[in-house]
């Protein structure tokens, strides 16, 4: 691909624009990526008064997310927007940090996330799992979303925090107006939930932020004189006794545990329902083989890809991809264009449950920053997938997707399913 | 894959970030400590050089290092 393309030097070429939120109303604008892709190095792409260094390949997106010293998350802010600093204060949670304070904030929480821990919620997953589905299939299907994808994430990281699951839906609600936020509209006033905060100090400079951090603080309050075997008494216990985080920091914990832990598992979920009923072949291969399922989860993510981006700012001048980058600069990973890399998965936009290449950076490109919730998502995909199987479940797509209208996360509003049980 | 060439690996514990990925890859002979977060290798720590190169490259921490065998 990248032979058709003339040599011009990457910073005058005309580059297409992948920021715009409302070209994501109908998917990722891959044609868009491969464009970027296609050019040699590092594309200079415009953005508001400024602009950032798009970083498409595989290969840079790992280099950069490697190499913490030289692209910092703690400058500027991890998103596409500058914060200013009082509003990136207020707003800084772990994935905005850098170390020492990124390694002792994860510390506090990496020991619930192990492969081990997590595999210790096998049972909780699974009885939610089963309880979902049945319903579903009861009622001849619905909108997945709603029945399937949101719930299951949201009622597990919520179990995990030991949040009563009657809140649910309030703070699945408020999490749906937090990807709002991710676009350039917002459907609420500045003032719902009763905010009063100055909406640029909250994440996603909604104020349903304020609503989750008046929710976290509420906990925080319950279980200091009353710790339990929950995340939440832990982190509380961290920032009460041993004051190994400060408010502000647990506030923003408990606010990223809640909207990483359910937004981007429910995106996943959903582009899968999508892609196994455009695929019921691929389906049926899972269904007559099983061993195929963890392959399976890692394809649905690598197709998902639930975050599209992240960005980082240059500490120092360097070289990223043979180009020249400048302290202060913006470089922005795409991981949605990294997963469709022809040069290292084959066939990147053949939907296959066998795939061998399972180094997709749907959970980022590695480094300190790599998702905490990992094996948490991949245990609530498998289990999700094997009742699934055991009921020989397959899936027919009744309406369009509704998307998101945002350059961040994937997301699907709402995409209507409906059960057969043979392909 | 000329006669099987086994790699050592060896994890460098100030590096590793705790992201679980070689024990997903290899369960056998990595295992990630709940408390303190670090992985370290269970048994001889003995791979095929393409495998090993493959586990080392895909650790996010770049805390693998591989070392030759003499057989
Ligand atoms: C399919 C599901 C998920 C996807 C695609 C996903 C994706 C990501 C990505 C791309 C990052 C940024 C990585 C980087 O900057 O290098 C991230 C970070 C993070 N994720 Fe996830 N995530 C998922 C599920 C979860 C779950 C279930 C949790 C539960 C707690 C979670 C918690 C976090 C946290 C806390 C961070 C920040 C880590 C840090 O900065 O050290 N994620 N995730």
């Amino acid at each position: 691909m990248r032979s058709t393309v003339d040599m011009t030097p990457a910073a005058t070429v005309e580059t297409p624009n992948v920021t715009d939120p409302s070209l994501y109303l109908r998917g990722i604008p891959h044609g868009c990526f491969a464009q970027l892709r296609a050019i040699d190095g590092l594309a200079w792409h415009p953005y508001e008064d400024g602009g950032f260094w798009a970083v498409t390949h595989h290969a840079d997106v790992r280099f950069v997310s490697r190499n913490p010293e030289l692209f910092s998350s703690a400058i500027g802010h991890t998103n596409l927007w500058d914060l200013e600093a009082d509003a990136l204060e207020a707003r800084r949670s772990l994935i905005d940090t850098d170390a020492p304070d990124h390694t002792r904030l994860r510390r506090l929480v990496a020991g619930a996330f192990t492969p081990k821990n997590i595999r210790l919620w096998e049972e909780t997953v699974r009885a939610i799992t089963i309880d979902l589905l049945d319903e579903f299939v009861s009622q001849g299907g619905g909108d997945w979303v709603d029945m399937v994808a949101a719930p299951l994430p949201i009622q597990v990281i919520l179990t995990m925090l030991g949040v009563p699951v009657e809140d649910a839906d309030y703070l699945v609600e408020l999490s749906n107006y937090l990807v709002e936020g991710t676009g350039d509209a917002q459907s609420i006033p500045p003032d719902a939930f009763g905010n009063t905060t100055e909406l640029r100090l909250l994440p996603f400079n909604s104020p349903a932020s304020h609503a989750l951090f008046e929710y976290g603080e509420g906990m925080r309050q319950h279980r200091q004189d009353d710790l339990q075997d929950d995340l939440v008494s832990h982190l509380v216990q961290a920032q009460s006794e041993d004051e190994q985080m400060s408010r502000s920091e647990y506030r923003n914990m408990f606010h990223l545990l809640v909207f990483a832990g359910n937004e981007t598992t429910r995106t996943a979920i959903s582009h899968g329902a999508m892609a196994l009923a455009a695929s019921p072949g691929e389906w049926q291969r899972v269904l007559d083989d099983r061993s195929m399922i963890n392959s399976a989860a890692e394809e649905i993510l690598r197709w998902a890809t639930p975050i599209m981006h992240m960005r980082r700012t240059v500490t120092t001048d360097t070289e990223l991809a043979g180009t020249s980058i400048a302290k202060g600069d913006k470089v922005v990973m795409w991981y949605a264009s990294a997963n469709r890399d022809e040069t290292v998965f084959e066939d990147p936009f053949r939907f296959d449950v066998s795939r061998a290449n399972s180094d997709h950076f749907a959970f980022g490109g590695g480094g300190p920053h790599l998702c905490l919730g990992a094996f948490l998502a991949r245990l609530e995909l498998t289990v999700l997938l094997e009742e699934m199987a055991k009921r020989s479940l397959c899936l027919e797509q009744t309406s369009e997707p509704v998307r998101a209208r945002s350059n961040f996360v994937h997301g699907v509003l709402s995409v209507g399913m409906q059960p057969r049980t043979s392909p | 894959m000329a006669g099987g060439e086994l790699m050592r690996v060896v994890i460098d514990q100030e590096l590793c970030i705790g992201g679980g990925i070689c024990e997903m890859l290899e369960p056998e002979m990595f295992e990630l400590d709940n408390d303190v977060v670090i992985s370290s290798v269970v048994g001889d720590g003995l791979l095929p050089r393409e495998r090993a190169e493959e586990v080392a490259d895909r650790c996010p921490g770049r805390a693998i290092a591989l070392v030759q065998e003499e057989i």
